[in-house]
């Protein structure tokens, strides 16, 4: 099995505006929601370094904030943990893929939204701890949608 | 003067190494710590939990120098939303250099120990800095 970083935190209900950044970071972040303040990503380097800066952000604005180091009590449960965020992120890029596949033939818009479904790609992959199938196609589907688009030039 | 901070250089300390050698401390010594606890009490701390010269309000330690330090160089601004983008990663300021900046210093840091990733890159700072004053200079990007 391998390591996991997990924040337990709790901040205050209102103001609002510093739950929603945390929110926002621990999305960006591909962070698992265990339970009610309770959040978990593999532990590397980064994540750990990130959720730390965020439990510090959650304790300036008045919140409470542990960071722990651990592991899932059984293979079953970390297989689990890691469908669910796979479940979570394949949503993520098939949107990429439909994107893709549905882009205009209009040569200057395709080539705006090749840029960004190549930046969306980029984004969604930092968050991916487990690239598997759906990244492989999301990816594709951005590649092919760029030989169109040298082909049409 | 002593400055430490956490082991493991990425691209928010080595920027933040940069900055101190440059407009604060021409003769900073690094220390480079596992835990918060094993800071050197002599020391001044930064990017590390719990000091005041390290993440806070959602903006990076570079960040927190400008600030502290009144360094209002435009060009320093700009390198800090390059650090901030690269370091926090939510194109908060949308500066097209932070990707590239963050992958550099993260291969540096994968093939040199931390007095070594600071070592090398302070040219690329630097180089930097330059080219952000000549793009100001000029209004537009230098050849």
């Amino acid at each position: 099995m391998g390591q996991w970083v997990l924040l337990a935190y709790r901040m205050p209900r209102e103001p609002s505006t510093p739950r929603i950044s945390v929110w926002r970071a621990l999305k960006r972040l591909g962070a698992l929601q265990v339970s009610d303040g309770l959040v978990a990503v593999p532990l590397d380097a980064r994540t750990r370094e990130q959720l730390t800066w965020l439990a510090g952000e959650v304790v300036d604005h008045g919140g409470e904030a542990t960071i722990w180091l651990g592991q899932p009590g059984s293979a079953a449960e970390e297989r689990a943990l890691v469908a669910r965020m796979k479940a979570q992120i394949a949503a993520d890029y098939r949107a990429v893929e439909r994107a893709a596949a549905e882009a205009s033939s209009d040569q200057a818009s395709t080539r705006r939204t090749l840029a960004r479904l190549r930046r969306e790609l980029r984004r969604i992959g930092l968050r991916d701890y487990f690239p598997g199938a759906a990244r492989a196609r999301a990816a594709a589907a951005v590649e092919r949608l760029g030989r169109r688009l040298e082909a049409a030039s | 003067m002593k400055w430490a901070t956490r082991r493991g250089c990425h691209v928010d300390r080595a920027a933040c190494a940069w900055l101190i050698r440059r407009f604060i401390d021409p003769a900073a010594a690094f220390a480079f710590v596992d835990d918060p606890d094993d800071l050197p009490p002599d020391a001044q701390a930064f990017d590390i939990p719990g000091a005041a010269l390290s993440h806070h309000n959602g903006r990076c330690s570079f960040e927190a120098f400008l600030r502290r330090y009144d360094l209002g160089d435009p060009a320093l601004l700009a390198i800090g939303e390059i650090v901030h983008d690269a370091d926090l990663g939510d194109e908060r300021y949308g500066a097209p250099e932070a990707p590239g900046l963050d992958v550099l210093i993260r291969g540096l840091s994968l093939t040199l120990a931390d007095h070594e990733v600071i070592d090398a890159s302070r040219p690329l700072f630097g180089g930097l800095y330059a080219f952000k004053q000549r793009q100001l200079q000029l209004g537009r990007e230098p050849a």
